[in-house]
């Protein structure tokens, strides 16, 4: 009896597999004979997923060429809707006047959040809303008021065009001031950086990008993570958006069917977002 | 012949306008898609006023007090040091040392921008955040050190070649009377060389004003009027850098043209004036 | 006595200033060296494809400074395919045809072209692309092509004037030779003349090869991108290793992604470095051969 049972599992596993092979391979099998250039560009969250998944196609039809470039959920959508793009990501959902204006067609693909971080060398990990609020307005300016050292308090912000700050300002914020003061920064990754080479730093970025080098900032006892953005506890959730003009076709389309496919879907997982599928 | 001449003259004339032309070109752009500020009346509230996009203020005087701050302050750290270089090389050590360190300037005339940024953001930072009670050490201070570092050469260069220029019999006339080193400098070399100096310092500050890289990744590009050397600030050029990104239409994108427009009068301006200072020497 | 103190104050500010600039330049290359240095490999640059199949084009590079290279490589290639011509010609137009007036007039535009902030070049680049966008063919955006010329905007004013000062110095004797033996103003220009100053020129446009290798601020408005691989055509984006410096400073991930910028910061100031040696090089070894013995 038990011969036949691992015999079983052993078939089971191997049909599995090759199931499994099968599937993968053909989410990739759309690009075969495909040539051209796709242009992608937006928002900045978004650059993880887009690099391995070009790269994943690039190896497979050396004939398809991807571009990818920044410059926050702003450009992406104007961009596109100028058509000199492609695609253009959003890390916050396009203005009806903007799906107007360009006849927007809006592709989801990834849950993600927007944390407040500090550097790991803070001792202040945690604060109410109202404190990120007043700090973040300019109107508490040393960390010893917070129970920290004796230094001012450097708030890194982003700049008008992004999408990451958008829903940070409307939803962790609640629309108030940013100081004038404010460092600017221009991408999500550029952020990180900052914060990570400043002890006296505090900023925002996507929760996928969060990594050891920050921290991010427990606030009304809610710890921005994964879990806290899936089961809504966290509140400042938004999602990766990719935006074509008119409806995507071609090589466009096939990119992000790829993107919703399971192995696009496997992608944005590792890169730290919350799969749509 | 006389064809081939011709047309071969008229070649390059062709040419040489049509290179001209592209430096007219420039400030026309500039204008023509700065227009719409200056059709809507609202050129005075984009020079003097705040940059608040959110509540609909586009005013570039931060960014214009930004440029001039850091340029200044960058030219007050480089013209004592480009001096005392200048000295070195043509008056103290006129041989070996003299040329070799003619030969360094040279070389750092070679190393590209973006390294002085790089090693900015690595080295100096965070030695001025360490070092100053507080700030990010994204500053005024920094962004103007390591851009005082990039004119000297500039500066240098020219200094020494004015230096040079002062006729040999006036430095032998000096010597013949008996004055030291430090006399034949203050009263013969330097007051001859004064245009050369002169012309050596605008032209100086004008690549200093025109430095978009050591600005955008050192200075902070806060959008607040700077009231401190430790205070973040924003240059016109970063913040051309930035805006860039934005949309075509709005008013916003149009401000990158008004500030290119004035960079450009103000360096124009200097590359006149330093003409003019220039000619004095001669 | 009492000059003799002033002399010393002098000679010791002379020395302090330049011990100052020398050590803050050492300190600088220095520190890049030293964080650098253990980056610099085959892999810095290839990543995990073999080196022959991507410089034969046969398989991306991913990861690796390669494609960066290659554009800067393009960059130059196209951007002195214009600038070369156009300088060069305009330059011998003021040398030898333009009459005193004139001359004075086109060398204080171009003094004012070379004066004009880079960033402006780029944003005048990124005009361009936006006017034939909407009035001729949409399919034209920032690309390679329109980045080449727009660095070759900005390095027009060196050739020109390199041009320009070499032939004007060329000694009346050399210059009279041939026309008092029956050639004309042409033969003369091609024949003599810029044979004769050809290392002066060649240097001037070695250092204009190094100002297209390092602007950043230039391509960074007209077409250059993060990740863009090696690119495919003209209208294309592309990568170059200066911007990509310049992003990994602003964005790295993690150290190994920062060792790569460290890596690639070398590179580039050996490309920069090489450029100007080669410059200098090669004008003393050329005057050396074309010097005339009179």
């Amino acid at each position: 009896m038990k011969k036949h049972t691992v015999t079983k599992w052993i078939i089971l596993i191997a049909m599995f597999m090759i199931t499994a092979g099968i599937c993968s391979a053909s989410e990739l099998d759309s690009f075969t004979g495909e040539k051209g250039v796709l242009r992608i560009s937006g928002g900045t969250a978004h650059i993880p997923v887009m690099k391995e998944a070009s790269r994943k196609i690039m190896i497979f039809n050396p004939g398809i060429q991807i571009t990818i470039a920044g410059g926050g959920s702003g450009v992406g959508i104007k961009q596109v809707g100028e058509g000199l793009v492609n695609i253009g990501n959003s890390g916050r959902q396009a203005t009806e006047s903007e799906v107007s204006r360009y006849g927007l067609v809006i592709y989801k693909w990834a849950i993600d959040g927007v944390a407040a971080v500090v550097n790991t060398g803070n001792p202040v990990k945690q604060l109410s809303g109202k404190q990120l609020q007043d700090i973040f307005a300019g109107t508490i300016l040393n960390w010893k008021a917070l129970g920290g050292e004796d230094r001012g308090i450097n708030v890194y912000t982003r700049d008008e065009s992004s999408g990451t700050r958008a829903v940070f300002w409307k939803k962790a914020l609640n629309k108030g001031i940013i100081s004038g003061k404010a460092n600017f920064i221009v991408s999500n990754g550029a952020m990180k950086s900052a914060i990570s080479n400043d002890p006296y730093g505090i900023g925002y970025v996507s929760v996928g990008y969060i990594d050891k080098t920050v921290h991010p900032v427990r606030v009304d006892n809610v710890t921005p993570d994964l879990d806290t953005v899936k089961n809504g506890e966290y509140k400042v959730v938004r999602g990766l958006y990719s935006n074509t003009r008119g409806d995507a076709s071609g090589l466009t389309k096939k990119f992000i069917d790829y993107l919703l496919s399971p192995a696009g879907q496997e992608i944005a997982v590792q890169k730290g977002f919350i799969p749509v599928n | 012949m006389q064809h081939r001449e011709h047309i071969a003259g008229i070649i390059f004339w062709g040419a040489t306008v049509l290179s001209a032309g592209v430096t007219l070109a420039v400030l026309v752009f500039m204008v023509i898609l700065s227009l719409p500020i200056i059709k809507n009346d609202m050129i005075l509230e984009v020079l003097m006023g705040p940059w608040s996009p959110d509540y609909g203020l586009f005013g570039i005087l931060p960014m214009i007090v930004g440029t001039l701050c850091i340029a200044l302050l960058s030219l007050v750290f480089s013209f004592p040091v480009s001096l005392g270089c200048s000295i070195f090389i043509e008056i103290i050590r006129p041989g070996k040392p003299g040329r070799f360190l003619k030969k360094f300037v040279r070389l750092m005339t070679a190393v590209p921008t973006v390294i002085y940024g790089f090693v900015g953001v690595f080295l100096l930072v965070p030695h001025v955040r360490g070092f100053v009670s507080h700030g990010s050490g994204m500053c005024i201070l920094s962004a103007s050190l390591m851009l005082g570092l990039v004119i000297s050469p500039t500066m240098i260069l020219f200094f020494s070649q004015s230096f040079a220029r002062v006729p040999k019999t006036y430095l032998n006339a000096v010597d013949a009377l008996g004055g030291t080193q430090f006399q034949k400098f203050i009263y013969l070399l330097f007051p001859q060389a004064w245009p050369g100096i002169l012309t050596g310092i605008i032209l100086a500050f004008g690549r200093a004003m025109g430095d978009t890289l050591i600005a955008l990744m050192i200075s902070g590009n806060s959008v607040m009027l700077p009231t401190s050397p430790l205070d973040s600030a924003r240059t016109l050029t970063a913040h051309i850098a930035m805006i860039i990104a934005a949309d075509f239409g709005s008013i916003e994108f149009k401000t990158i043209f008004l500030c290119g427009g004035i960079l450009y009068l103000l360096t124009s301006f200097g590359i006149l004036l330093a003409r003019f200072s220039a000619g004095k020497q001669n | 006595m009492g000059k003799n103190v002033w002399d010393m104050l002098l000679g010791f500010f002379a020395w302090c200033c330049a011990i100052l600039l020398a050590g803050s330049m050492i300190l600088i290359i220095g520190f890049l060296i030293l964080k650098g240095y253990k980056a610099i490999s085959l892999e810095l640059i290839f990543a995990n494809t073999s080196p022959l199949d991507a410089l034969l084009f046969k398989q991306q590079v991913f990861g690796g400074l390669f494609p960066a290279m290659v554009g800067t490589f393009f960059l130059i290639l196209l951007s002195m395919g214009f600038a070369l011509p156009l300088g060069l010609a305009s330059g011998i137009f003021l040398a030898e045809y333009a009459p005193g007036s004139i001359k004075k007039i086109f060398s204080l535009c171009f003094d004012i072209l070379a004066g004009v902030p880079s960033i402006v070049i780029g944003l005048f680049g990124f005009s361009i692309t936006i006017l034939l966008h909407h009035s001729f063919n949409s399919q034209i955006f920032p690309c390679l092509l329109i980045s080449a010329l727009s660095l070759a905007f900005l390095v027009l004013p060196y050739i020109i004037k390199t041009t320009q000062v070499a032939l004007e110095s060329i000694p009346l004797l050399i210059r009279l030779t041939a026309p008092s033996l029956g050639a004309t103003k042409l033969e003369n220009i091609f024949l003599v003349l810029l044979p004769a100053s050809i290392s002066d020129i060649t240097s001037g446009i070695v250092l204009a090869i190094g100002r297209c290798a390092e602007d950043t601020a230039v391509i960074m408005l007209t077409g250059v991108v993060a990740v863009a691989g090696i690119p495919k055509s003209i209208f294309s984006g592309f990568e170059a290793l200066p911007f990509y410096i310049y992003y990994i400073a602003s964005e790295y991930s993690d150290q190994s992604e920062l060792m790569k910028g460290y890596g690639a910061a070398i590179i580039l100031l050996l490309i920069c470095s090489g450029l100007f040696g080669i410059s200098h090089w090669g004008k003393n070894r050329l005057t050396a051969k074309t010097r005339f013995n009179y």
